[in-house]
């Protein structure tokens, strides 16, 4: 198995350009993941004013779908497929499967509560039940060791066969990562602001009250809003797997509260701005990696939550919402 | 001599919208002042910037000679500040008598370790604590009285939700009460009730009290002086009568036709 | 007004309405059991509770296993010490603190440098102890500062990132390096060993003070007791005086309790600070009790399950919150542990499984006509299922009582009673049968979902089914991982299922939220 060279490590550490712009497109190929999986975050807290502890996992059973359906269909050392189309079906499904689970999640543990008008506190501790369900099922399940992916290889090597750009060196995986992301990302913003549901889903997250009584069906926009988000981080998942290499059922906690940070960071609520955030951190983490040490970086991005929540709360495209009293 | 409650040119604005515009206000001692105008006019807003939720663009607020811009609210109201709310919030889940006894917090010094060791300054406290909150709830009548200190303050009926509302505000000991739309949802029996009442608060309390309301019947009934607003600006001042009768207050409520068909 | 269902309701003036229905309820056994409870001043019922935690010790002396049951008690007091504080902040002041494992560890790790020979020093618990729980005070102090404006969910993953770098600086503190430049700062090593990193700190001291030295279970049993004591009733007097009214308060409204001269922020750095304070006493003595300080005992795991006994309880009941811990702490946590006096007795939570699902059916179906029908349903069916099985494969009905990795065993009469109520394939462990187990966990799942959308007769069929295939998910695998995954799993459930059906626990209060 070919070594993961994501980012340079803090022992490789040398002050050239080269070394720079590699932790930087690592960066940006994190940030992406981040980013997709912060959307899910932010149009789920701009509708419901909910954080949706549950939503890492969600990426995690992401992953493992991918890993499924590429182990059904040979393996990426002997496919039964073309390549191209092999991955494009583990997007597919991964989607599919993580956006089904979301609007399960939505329906069974936070639906009720907010037709009982249970209060702030009460989904918040269903999100942290779910998120743990999910993860002791994914461990009991799986195994608890991660499941390696073979790697994917073609004429012109593999995913981690690096290309020249111009100044850049990049891998083909990061080049897919980063492409990807970008695509979806185009997709949902027209979705949201062409469609008749994605004027829905804006209108109910300015006011949920208002919107219920202009006719629009709140319960029908939760439930798309949950569909998206989830089919999002699910295609997370699968990109996750592809870069690393491994699938694990411990990885959605942590990848969620820096997903969560990013999300804040970018501003809550915001679509754009979770993306954003989720570039921001995923260079923060990789030039944490590659200047700093690797094992403070988690401390690291807690730093940078919490300045923002102290200096910038509604974060970099957040607006600050007035309370009426 | 200085007005108790002063706000001279204050305005606050939220995003486009200016709220207040600047306003010129005062309650003196042991006055009632009535805030009346249309839906929107900045009334609610008013009582936020006196009690220091928002803080105002422009302009100063003096309370008892001292300036209170940029005080917390809770700072705001041991100075003797205190108000009730338009959409009633109580502490549902604590008892009637337990919403009261709570809002002497601010005069009360007992700290939590002292209440824990159950030394003699929190239990003195603790006992006038109770007296105040029977004595805040008597002024009711027999309505908060007996069984009812224990019941959970969620299952009173509106009514009285608001009484309770009220007795809590005075609980904190001020000098100054904002009350925002005491009779708001009342039948006529209860409003004449509370019309009584806001007198009663006057003369037995001695409070000075600033009342926003919408019914008519019960501004005339208690205001030495009433204010009009309309869109955050004042548009009139002065007795009941005076203001009734302004062309621009009637023009505010009812529109421009109805001043020139006067 | 609000239209909660079954809930309190907002402004239905229901008191005197209701008193009709209070004396019907003071009539029949229970009601009479809860009028003599009524008239029972509290003290009296907290000095029986305390006197039959004190003679635990007794009791257990009678047993073989004398140490073992102690320390289970040990252990879920201190448990129940932790549920307490947590009680303080989430019950109390309503403050969603994900960060209290770490006061916890704090707790620990704090007894630990203090109380062993990891950086040499040996002070006397009667100094450690009180020392260690202000400094986690403060930091509780410090920490709760710049998130103080914070609101519910903020608040939450804040606090949640804290509990995960505290674990950070726990596991990785054992080469802490300054940018390589200890040599220059005097230190005499290239990395500085604060933490013992993964292998935590062994070999701390016993809680020692004025020259006696508590060394045997029983000694921790009475200092976890006296603990528990002390702060239930600290906590009782706290949560009945001013501080604990405008906590409550706050919960409720907190733009309203502001206005009523409650300083809310500080109030809201108080309530996380004795917080604090309660869980890292917890921890000093859990770093005695075990004579060490190990990373994984402080982690989120360990936070989840805290909370899930809180909630279990009854947020805002500081009875509940020792019930919840003393449930959790027995019946899942030991009683799903294999091959311990009380997992023995359990088989492993075997029969505490079985018997849950037969309680919470007796519990909630009625009339007797339904539960017997659907009792008798599901008899029926998995003795039907069986003999299917047995007659298209040999293999299909062999397998016997997992009770282990690679133990089995017949299980006597009960366990004869299920082997042919369910399917059990031989060798229901091997790889194979994995494929199996996991498509009966998700039909499992996906039933039990169902079951909650419909009503009816449709609900009772398929509850049948779905009761079968939870012992057959049960039995395949999930009794095998009881002390690892499985347990977390059902806490996971527990979280959902309670916030869901009983908000309010087992002892809290229904509460009424503006939302």
């Amino acid at each position: 198995m070919k070594a993961l060279q994501l980012v340079g490590y803090f022992q490789d550490f040398q002050l050239t350009w080269d070394y720079f712009f590699d932790q930087l497109v690592a960066g940006l190929a994190l940030g992406s993941l981040y980013g997709l999986i912060a959307i899910g975050y932010s149009m789920v807290y701009g509708i419901l004013k909910l954080l949706n502890f549950a939503h890492g996992e969600v990426f995690m059973i992401g992953s493992y779908i991918g890993f499924f359906v590429l182990t059904w269909l040979g393996g990426a050392a002997d496919p039964s497929l073309p390549i191209a189309i092999v991955i494009g079906l583990m997007f597919v499904a991964a989607m599919l499967g993580a956006g089904l689970l979301g609007v399960v999640i939505e329906r069974f543990a936070y639906r009720p509560l907010r037709e009982k008008r249970a209060g702030r506190i009460a989904p918040l501790i269903s999100a942290l039940g779910v998120s743990f369900f999910l993860q002791q099922l994914a461990v009991i399940c799986f195994g608890s060791a991660p499941k390696q992916y073979d790697s994917f290889s073609f004429d012109a090597g593999s995913l981690f066969t690096s290309v020249t750009i111009g100044p850049f060196e990049i891998q083909y995986m990061q080049l897919f990562v980063i492409v990807t992301t970008i695509c979806l990302m185009v997709a949902l913003t027209i979705f949201i602001a062409r469609t008749q549901v994605g004027r829905a889903m804006r209108a109910t997250s300015f006011d949920l009250e208002a919107a219920s009584m202009m006719g629009i069906d709140v319960d029908r926009v939760i439930v798309v809003t949950f569909l998206l988000g989830s089919a999002l981080a699910g295609a997370a998942g699968v990109m996750n797997g592809l870069i690393f290499q491994n699938v694990d059922g411990y990885v959605g906690f942590q990848v969620g509260l820096i997903a969560f940070t990013a999300a804040v960071v970018g501003g809550i609520g915001s679509i754009p701005g979770a993306m954003l955030g989720g570039l921001a951190i995923g260079l923060g983490r990789a030039f944490s990696i590659g200047y700093v040490s690797s094992s403070y970086q988690d401390v690291i991005v807690f730093a940078i939550l919490i300045a923002f929540l102290l200096l910038r709360p509604s974060g970099l495209f957040g607006t600050p919402a007035p309370q009426k009293v | 001599m200085a007005a108790l409650l002063e706000l001279t040119k204050v305005s606050k604005a939220f995003g486009g919208l200016q709220c207040v515009s600047d306003l010129d206000l005062d309650v003196g001692d042991g006055e009632i002042v009535s805030v009346i105008g249309p839906n929107g006019a900045g009334k609610t807003t008013l009582f936020n910037l006196v009690t220091g939720i928002y803080r105002p663009d422009a302009g100063d607020i003096r309370f008892d000679g001292e300036s209170i811009v940029g005080l917390a609210p809770h700072k705001i109201t041991n100075r003797g500040v205190a108000r009730t709310f338009q959409t009633l919030r109580l502490f549902l889940n604590m008892s009637v008598k337990e919403n009261v006894m709570a809002a002497t917090y601010g005069r009360t010094r007992a700290s939590l370790l002292e209440s824990m060791l159950r030394l003699p300054r929190a239990r003195r406290e603790e006992r006038r604590t109770n007296a105040v909150a029977a004595e805040k709830l008597s002024f009711f009548g027999e309505r908060l009285m007996g069984y009812r200190w224990n019941q959970p303050a969620y299952s009173l009926s509106y009514a009285n939700r608001r009484r309770l509302e009220i007795a809590r505000a005075t609980a904190t000991s001020p000098r100054l009460l904002l009350l925002d739309e005491p009779a708001a949802g009342m039948n006529p029996v209860e409003t004449h009730e509370i019309t009584e009442l806001i007198a009663k608060l006057r003369d037995d309390g001695g409070y000075a009290i600033l009342v926003i309301e919408h019914d008519m019947h019960v501004v005339e009934g208690i205001s030495d002086r009433v204010v009009a607003l309309d869109h955050g600006i004042k548009i009139a001042e002065g007795t009941f009568d005076e203001v009734a009768t302004s062309p621009r207050v009637v023009e505010a409520y009812l529109g421009a036709s109805a001043t020139e068909r006067k | 007004m609000s239209d909660a269902g079954d809930g309190p309701r907002i402004g239905a003036d229901e008191w005197v309405a209701r008193s009709g229905e209070r004396a019907e309820a003071r009539g029949g056994i229970v009601g009479r059991l809860r009028e003599l409870y009524e008239r029972v001043p509290k003290p009296a019922v907290f000095a029986f509770f305390v006197a039959v935690g004190a003679l635990v010790p007794l009791l257990t002396a009678q047993t073989d296993n004398d140490i073992y049951f102690l320390r289970v008690g040990t252990v879920a007091l201190v448990f129940a010490l932790l549920a307490l504080g947590l009680n303080v902040a989430v019950g109390f002041a309503g403050l969603l603190d994900l960060g209290y494992i770490a006061y916890y560890g704090i707790g620990a790790y704090g007894y630990a440098f203090l109380s062993s020979d990891k950086h040499g020093v040996h002070w006397g618990a009667w100094l450690v102890i009180p020392l260690v729980v202000t400094a986690s005070a403060l930091i509780g102090l410090l920490l709760a500062l710049p998130s103080r404006r914070l609101v519910g969910d903020y608040l939450a993953i804040v606090t949640l990132f804290f509990g995960q770098i505290f674990y950070v600086i726990a596991t990785q503190g054992y080469r802490i390096s300054f940018l390589g430049l200890n040599k220059d700062l005097g230190f005499d090593r290239a990395n500085w060993d604060l933490t013992g990193g993964p292998n935590g700190i062994a070999n701390v001291d016993r809680i020692g003070a004025f020259g006696l030295t508590a060394s045997s279970e029983r000694a921790y049993f009475y200092i976890t007791l006296v603990a528990v004591v002390v702060v239930f009733a600290g906590l009782t007097l706290a949560n009945r005086s001013r501080t604990g009214r405008a906590w409550r308060a706050l919960n409720d409204d907190m733009l309203a309790a502001q206005a009523m001269s409650m300083p809310v922020n500080w109030l809201k750095l108080l309530a996380v600070a004795v917080g604090a304070a309660v869980a890292a006493l917890a921890g000093t003595i859990n770093a005695a009790l075990l004579q060490g300080a190990f990373p994984d005992d402080y982690n989120t795991q360990v936070l989840i399950i805290i909370y899930a006994m809180v909630i279990l309880g009854g947020a805002g009941s500081l009875a509940g919150a020792v019930l919840g811990a003393v449930l959790v702490s027995v019946l899942m946590l030991e009683g799903l542990r294999p091959q311990t006096p009380i997992g023995d007795l359990t088989g492993n939570g075997r029969w505490v499984f079985y018997a849950a699902i037969l309680l919470v059916l007796v519990a909630t179906i009625r009339p007797l006509r339904r539960l017997a029908a659907i009792l008798g349903g599901i008899a029926v069916f998995g003795v039907l299922v069986h003999t299917i099985v047995a007659a298209t494969t040999a293999r299909g009905t062999d397998g016997l009582l997992n009770t282990g990795p690679e133990t089995f065993e017949e299980g006597g009469p009960l366990g004869w009673l299920v082997r042919n109520w369910l399917a059990l394939p031989g060798g229901t462990y091997e790889v194979g049968s994995r494929t199996w187990f996991n498509i009966a966990l998700v039909g499992l799942i996906a039933l039990m979902l169902c079951v909650t959308l419909v009503k009816g007769w449709v609900r009772d069929a398929l509850i049948v089914p779905a009761v079968w295939l939870a012992g057959f998910v049960w039995e395949t695998r999930l009794v095998i991982e009881a002390s690892g995954p499985t347990r977390l799993l059902l806490l996971g459930v527990m979280l959902i299922v309670v916030m869901v059906a009983r908000p309010q626990g087992l002892l809290g209060r229904p509460r009424v939220e503006i939302v």
